[in-house]
């Protein structure tokens, strides 16, 4: 919840955010409204992928970015399609 | 009390210890969230798959489990349900674009101990006894160049099993990740600086005064965008 509070007042002051979270979270992202969501299907506290997984967390954080160039509108709620330590 | 009361009694006590009490475990933290029946079928489906795992050496259905069921215990949230919220497109390219990273991994520099309670060096054992403590407690938001040594930065969360953070900063707070991809040049660059708090704080505290301070912090920075990572 903390982060999506920053995140709507970060936007309110027109910058723009991209969350990167935990797919756990889906329901607190959806009900606080934010503006760019990527979910991953890692366990929590490891939101970003496994420890020493280079390839993984570099993969999620550019899907991210390319959410946070490409989202039209609030509520922008995307899902990495890789497999938490799958290599991919 | 019936002897079936008695044994759902038990179930829910052992269920509800892993929420910050004599099993505590914060990984399954949220076991405490769900029904007796759902957390029942949790450890079956767990030791099913556990048990599947043992002649195929896959893990992952075993973390498929997990991620299911956690997601399970956080589906209800009351507090905090908004209808719309604010957006701004991102106004340059990618690899014009500087970014900064802000978590709520409880991330530090080493001999910048954003001291809890007045508390230096505290363990991450009484960050985890002192949760609801820290629920109240005003946001501490701590700054961190990007270009710090591994070996400098310490991370303490109350709210989060930080073991995979102890073993890999980037699986929660990206910095050494973000670089790479700033020096392939997808990423117009960074901000010197990073930041990060411990989220479980006052979420009231948070709204009414320390998130705005926190944006005319953030702006010193000429950032184009943020990446926010929440734990």
């Amino acid at each position: 919840m903390s982060v999506g509070h920053v995140a709507r007042m970060l936007e309110e002051a027109a910058i723009p955010t991209v969350i990167i979270a935990a797919a756990a979270f889906r329901t607190r992202m959806e009900m606080m409204s934010l503006p760019r969501v990527l979910l991953t299907p890692n366990p929590m506290g490891r939101p970003i992928g496994a420890p020493g997984d280079v390839k993984g967390q570099t993969g999620v954080i550019l899907a991210a970015l390319d959410l946070l160039e490409h989202a039209t509108e609030s509520g922008s709620i995307e899902v990495y399609p890789h497999a938490y330590r799958s290599g991919a | 009390m019936s002897d079936s009361e008695k044994l759902a009694a038990a179930f829910r006590d052992f269920k509800e210890s892993f929420f910050y009490g004599d099993r505590s475990n914060l990984n399954f933290k949220w076991l405490a969230h769900l029904e007796d029946s759902q957390a029942a079928d949790f450890f079956q489906d767990l030791l099913d798959g556990i048990g599947t795992a043992l002649d195929d050496d896959d893990l992952q259905n075993v973390v498929d489990i997990v991620n299911r069921w956690q997601a399970e215990g956080y589906r209800i949230q009351r507090d905090f349900d908004y209808d719309s919220g604010p957006f701004v497109r991102l106004e340059k390219s990618l690899a014009e674009a500087r970014l900064t990273l802000l978590t709520s991994s409880g991330h530090f520099v080493d001999g910048d101990d954003p001291k809890p309670f007045g508390v230096e060096n505290m363990s991450q054992a009484e960050a985890e006894r002192r949760v609801l403590e820290f629920l109240k407690e005003q946001p501490v938001l701590s700054q961190i160049p990007m270009d710090i040594p591994a070996q400098d930065l310490r991370v303490r969360h109350g709210g989060y099993d930080i073991h995979g953070a102890l073993a890999d900063p980037n699986t929660a707070f990206p910095l050494y990740r973000l670089q790479e991809i700033a020096d392939q040049g997808v990423i117009g660059g960074l901000s010197p600086l990073a930041y990060s708090f411990v989220g479980a704080c006052s979420q009231k505290r948070l709204l009414k005064k320390d998130g705005l301070d926190w944006v005319e912090r953030i702006k010193t920075q000429q950032t184009d965008a943020i990446l926010l990572v929440p734990v």
